[in-house]
């Protein structure tokens, strides 16, 4: 089973935005941000392009696909 | 932010007063009325600082809306009251059945709503820590 990944905390400090600016940017709230962060959430196809469009990344540099450890998260 | 949030702010305000005219006219003390009406109003005030809502000034009176992780969250939760629910009723049912009893007095059928709610911001609470 692939898990959707990401490096959203990586590249968010990159830019020096906090997750309230970054969750003001994208109109949702921080808790979602935390939540995609920490890879319990996984955004909807719109929602991920609105956070690559934010933070002016290509889409594959922030998330990407990957083979599951055992695991269901991500 | 508060100036772009007055349409929201007056419209709850607006909310509260009716809601504390409404329970004055039904019965309630006027202590009572305006303490709920009060409570009332401290959480809508509280509402868009409390980071469960996406805060969306351009819209009015309809500022505050859910974004996908809190209706994610909302399904799961109203899907696990659902179930709790029906699983109290059945219990009820069933405990009512064996003990010979037709009907079953509504002070105990409260219950599976109380068990629902519980459930319900059980959930919400423990998707939003975990």
């Amino acid at each position: 089973m692939m898990n959707l990944r990401n490096n959203l905390k990586e590249i968010r400090l990159q830019k020096t935005l906090t997750q309230e600016n970054l969750a003001l940017k994208v109109g949702v709230t921080r808790q979602t941000i935390i939540a995609i962060e920490q890879a319990k959430f996984v955004p909807s196809v719109r929602l991920a392009l609105e956070i690559t469009a934010a933070l002016c990344m290509p889409f594959e540099s922030l998330f990407w696909l990957e083979e599951s450890q055992g695991g269901n998260n991500g | 932010m508060v100036k772009n949030m007055m349409p929201y702010y007056l419209s709850r305000m607006g909310l509260t007063v009716i809601i504390g005219i409404f329970l004055f006219a039904t019965g309630s003390s006027i202590w009572i009325s305006i303490l709920i009406s009060v409570l009332l109003l401290a959480l809508f005030i509280w509402a868009p600082h409390s980071g469960r809502y996406s805060v969306h000034p351009e819209f009015g009176i309809t500022a505050l809306r859910r974004d996908e992780f809190t209706e994610v969250i909302n399904d799961k939760a109203a899907r696990n009251a659902f179930v709790v629910s029906m699983l109290v009723l059945a219990a009820i049912t069933v405990y009512f059945g064996y003990a010979g009893l037709i009907l079953i007095p509504a002070s105990v059928l409260k219950w599976t709503l109380a068990f629902g709610v519980l459930t319900y911001y059980g959930t919400d609470l423990w998707m939003r820590k975990s």
